[in-house]
């Protein structure tokens, strides 16, 4: 029995029964369009919960640490930080794809600005963290934003600096600012009311060792034409005979050479040596070594070389979406702010001046004064703060610190691409004496679960009943077709044939009542969107859809409403197959 | 060649069992016209449909050609059925929601092998088969629209449909008027001259019976009489038919549609 000739008679019998298959269907209709209205629910909701709420895609593993209450002081024994050693252990476990390293600014930071956004400018002490640029690729580079280590010494030796006077000659998202590296004095330069013109930073020279691996600022040379006039800042570093043993002192006030081998590497030994007015004494191939301490103020008769300004990269960075949900949802409306779009809030620039702080206490007797810019939002950033490429960080905590602070790391992010994997790899970091932190995702990944499989099954009974009561009726309808079905198997019908044409009738139906179901389901699940949007109050996360409609979630909706209506003509078909045409036709 | 051997049928409900044929031997040889007679409950019906392949459950053999029908599987049998016999029934039983040609086309749903055909092919087939039968208007026509002589037409045709070798008839005439019933017997007679198919006729009128080569009596489950004509060539089965015609009371079923009512109404008349 070709198939095309099945499929015509099924709908022409369909077409014949359709006030009972109509009434038979509405029980497959109403389950299926439960079935696929809650479970797309489920998913949606999982979708909000678990990707931006708890994302559970990634595990952060934090070192185990015993805690120990003393007063109001908890105190923490055994280590808090990871090293590369200990990383690279997490990366060789089983199940794991990639290791993503994360790191804490060690050093109290301010960002200053925003009045073009909140309508005056902003001063904030703030918490920032660095990930490793890799971890946002996919989420973050795209409409020319890139979250990437722009002051990455690699990346400078590659990128020749431009000096300049103010920012319109600088490229497109870049600025003009002090070489990467500079510091300044804080008293100094301390942001007032308005930071610009921002102070100038004079220079510093690397004191420290730093480890290859450190990445440090590196000053290529410039590549300005001879004629032009500009100030070309002095090569960072460049092969010294002094070159202080590993874990120098690590703060002198002018210290020797640097030995940075891959900031030597990038000095270009081949390249004329600029020299700079006012520090001509110097001789070519010296380090800056310009007193970080100048009081400007001082008496002193011959000024401070001034540093020249280049064209820089903003430092890019990313916030997460928490902050986004706690600004528009609380922290605007203490101060009657503007709720804010987050995808017009990339490219959004400000102060960030690291080494200062609201703590007085903390504040160190230099800064770092770079600027940075808003890349894009992201769960993986710190809930609460900034984060930053990681190089940043290293740097920062690394200048205001010591040598070893570039790889004390704070928790790694863990990619387990299996999610069967997962339980694995967490016992692997537990043997590792570390622990994965609980996000709470599991909690609520269950809920949603167990949320799901309640419906699930809601709506299995409600279409096993429908099952039934489409046994009913084609169990009525092979009686009624008794004959029908005689004549058929006197002209040739097998009883496969029969059985067929009975299934492909049921396979059929279940595949239009699947599809008036799920037609259903997408209806109100866009009637519930829109009343949410309309009426409900904004929430944090609230979305802007409750409803995932995967296409796998289609499929099975139509398959579990086929196999059902199917499952339900099996007995009815069998009974039609077996008939004794004999005995129909004679009409005994 | 169908050949019977020692059939025996009983048909059971629940527990009760009720014997219907008791060692049935008949043989029929091709191109032959056949019509089997008996009172009703004689086991007529039942030998009919077991050499057409339609019931399995006797006991015996039925060989057709040399094949033993018994020991045929399902599918095997189907396609017996469906390329070697063709049925013809007392209540036609054409599919209503379907046309003329849909009707006729049937057997072609469920052909195999080399028979498979696209839905245009068996349409044109039906058209053809239509044609042979003297209902080429109503191809497209739908069942209840015809009358009962023409509706069993329809229904010979969708026996002849695959060219069968064996027509097997039941009652063909038992829902028509005798004038009806005479030329549904005339077209028999011609397919069984000129075509050479085997007709097998089940009927309890000794006046179509007599229309035929050969008759064969069964009462209580036997075979009682097979008495052949030797005077067939001085007979002609139409003339006969139409002798029964004219003798048939007018006990013409109830699926006759308006034109056939109005036929019988003159002939009753004529005979008042």
């Amino acid at each position: 029995m070709r198939s095309n000739r099945l499929f015509m008679m099924v709908l022409a019998n369909l077409r014949r029964s359709r006030n009972h298959f109509l009434l038979a269907s509405i029980g497959i209709v109403v389950g299926i369009a439960t079935f696929a209205f809650f479970l797309s629910l489920g998913l949606g909701v999982r979708q909000v919960v678990l990707g931006k709420i708890f994302p559970l895609d990634k595990l952060e593993v934090i070192p185990k640490s015993l805690e120990v209450d003393v007063g109001p002081i908890r105190m923490g024994m055994g280590r808090d930080v990871l090293d590369d050693e200990m990383v690279a252990k997490i990366k060789a476990l089983p199940g794991v794809k990639a290791v993503y390293p994360k790191m804490k600014l060690t050093v109290g930071s301010i960002a200053y600005g925003g009045e073009a956004l909140f309508g005056t400018d902003l001063r904030s002490e703030i918490v920032a963290d660095g990930i490793d640029p890799d971890l946002m690729t996919e989420e973050i580079d795209r409409d020319g934003y890139e979250f990437a280590d722009f002051d990455a010494p690699e990346r400078l030796a590659e990128e020749p600096l431009v000096p300049c006077t103010k920012d319109e000659e600088c490229g497109k998202k870049m600025y003009c600012g002090p070489p990467a590296g500079s510091t300044v004095e804080r008293g100094g330069t301390k942001a007032k009311a308005k930071p610009k013109p921002r102070p100038k930073p004079k220079p510093r020279p690397k004191p420290k060792t730093i480890d290859a691996k450190i990445p440090t600022r590196t000053l290529a040379p410039p590549t300005a034409p001879p004629g032009t006039q500009a100030t070309p800042p002095k090569p960072a570093t460049s092969p010294s005979p002094a070159t202080p043993k590993p874990g120098a002192s690590p703060r002198p006030a002018t210290a020797s050479a640097p030995a940075i081998p891959g900031a030597s590497a990038s000095a270009q030994p081949g390249s004329p040596s600029p020299t700079t007015p006012g520090t001509g004494a110097a001789p070519p191939g010296t380090p800056r070594t310009v007193p970080r301490t100048p009081t400007p103020k001082a008496a002193e008769p011959e000024p401070e070389p001034e540093p020249a300004k280049v064209c820089r990269h903003f430092v890019p960075v990313i916030v997460s979406n928490h902050v986004v949900e706690l600004y528009n949802g609380t922290l605007r409306r203490a101060h009657n702010f503007p709720q804010l779009n987050p995808d017009a809030v990339r490219g959004f620039t400000f102060d960030l001046i690291v080494g200062e702080s609201m703590v007085l206490a903390s504040n160190k007797d230099r800064v770092v004064h770079d600027r940075g810019m808003f890349v894009g939002f992201s769960d993986k950033a710190i809930p609460l703060g900034i984060t930053l490429p990681l190089g940043y960080v290293q740097r920062y905590n690394v200048e205001f610190g010591n040598a070893e602070d570039a790889q004390r790391y704070h928790s790694v992010i863990v990619e387990v691409p299996v999610k069967d994997d997962v339980a694995m790899v967490a016992k692997g970091v537990e043997d590792l004496e570390l622990q994965v932190k609980d996000s709470g995702a599991e909690q609520a990944a269950l809920l949603i679960a167990v949320f799901m499989m309640v419906f699930g099954l809601v709506s299995a009974v409600i279409v096993g009943i429908a099952a039934v009561n489409i046994m009913h009726v084609f169990f009525m309808l092979v009686y009624e077709r008794q004959r029908e079905i005689g004549v058929m198997r006197a002209v040739g019908a097998t009883r496969g044939d029969i059985g067929r044409i009975i299934l492909g009738e049921a396979a059929s139906l279940g595949m239009m009542a699947g599809t008036a179901g799920l037609l259903l389901a997408v209806t109100a699940a866009s009637i519930f969107d829109q009343v949410s949007a309309r009426y409900v109050p904004d929430f944090p996360y609230k979305p802007t859809t409750y409803f995932d409609f995967p296409w796998w979630l289609i499929v099975a909706s139509l398959a579990f409403s086929v196999s059902f209506c199917v499952l339900g003509a099996l007995l009815p078909a069998r009974r039609a197959a077996r008939m004794e045409p004999a005995r129909v036709l004679s009409g005994n | 060649m169908i050949r019977v051997r020692g059939m025996h049928k009983s048909y059971r409900t629940g527990k009760l069992v009720t014997p219907v044929l008791h060692g049935v031997d008949l043989e029929i040889e091709d191109g032959e016209m056949v019509s089997i007679v008996g009172p009703s409950g004689s086991g007529k019906s039942t030998l009919l449909h077991a050499i057409g392949g339609l019931d399995r459950d006797y006991e015996g053999t039925i060989e057709v050609d040399g094949r033993d029908l018994h020991a045929m599987n399902d599918v095997e049998l189907s396609a017996y059925r469906n390329r070697h016999v063709g049925f013809v029934f007392q209540t036609f039983n054409l599919l209503q929601h379907q046309t003329c040609a849909e009707n006729v086309a049937l057997p072609s749903l469920f052909a195999r092998g080399k028979q498979v055909m696209s839905h245009g092919q068996a349409l044109e087939r039906a058209r053809e088969v239509l044609a042979r039968v003297d209902l080429s208007d109503k191809v497209d026509a739908a069942p209840t629209t015809l009358s009962g002589g023409q509706r069993q037409r329809v229904a010979i045709a969708r026996a002849l449909f695959n060219e069968p070798q064996l027509m097997l008839c039941d009652e063909p005439t038992g829902n028509l008027d005798s004038a009806m019933g005479a030329a549904i017997m005339d077209l028999f007679c011609r397919l069984n001259r000129e075509d050479g198919i085997t007709v097998v006729i089940v009927t309890h009128d000794p006046r179509i019976a007599s229309a035929t080569h050969r008759r064969v009596r069964v009462q209580d489950g036997r075979v009682l009489e097979d008495e052949g004509d030797d005077d067939l060539a001085a007979t002609p089965r139409a003339e006969a038919a139409g002798e029964a015609k004219a003798e048939a009371s007018a006990d013409g079923g109830d699926e006759r549609a308006e034109g056939t009512a109005e036929a019988d109404d003159e002939e009753r008349r004529a005979e008042g």
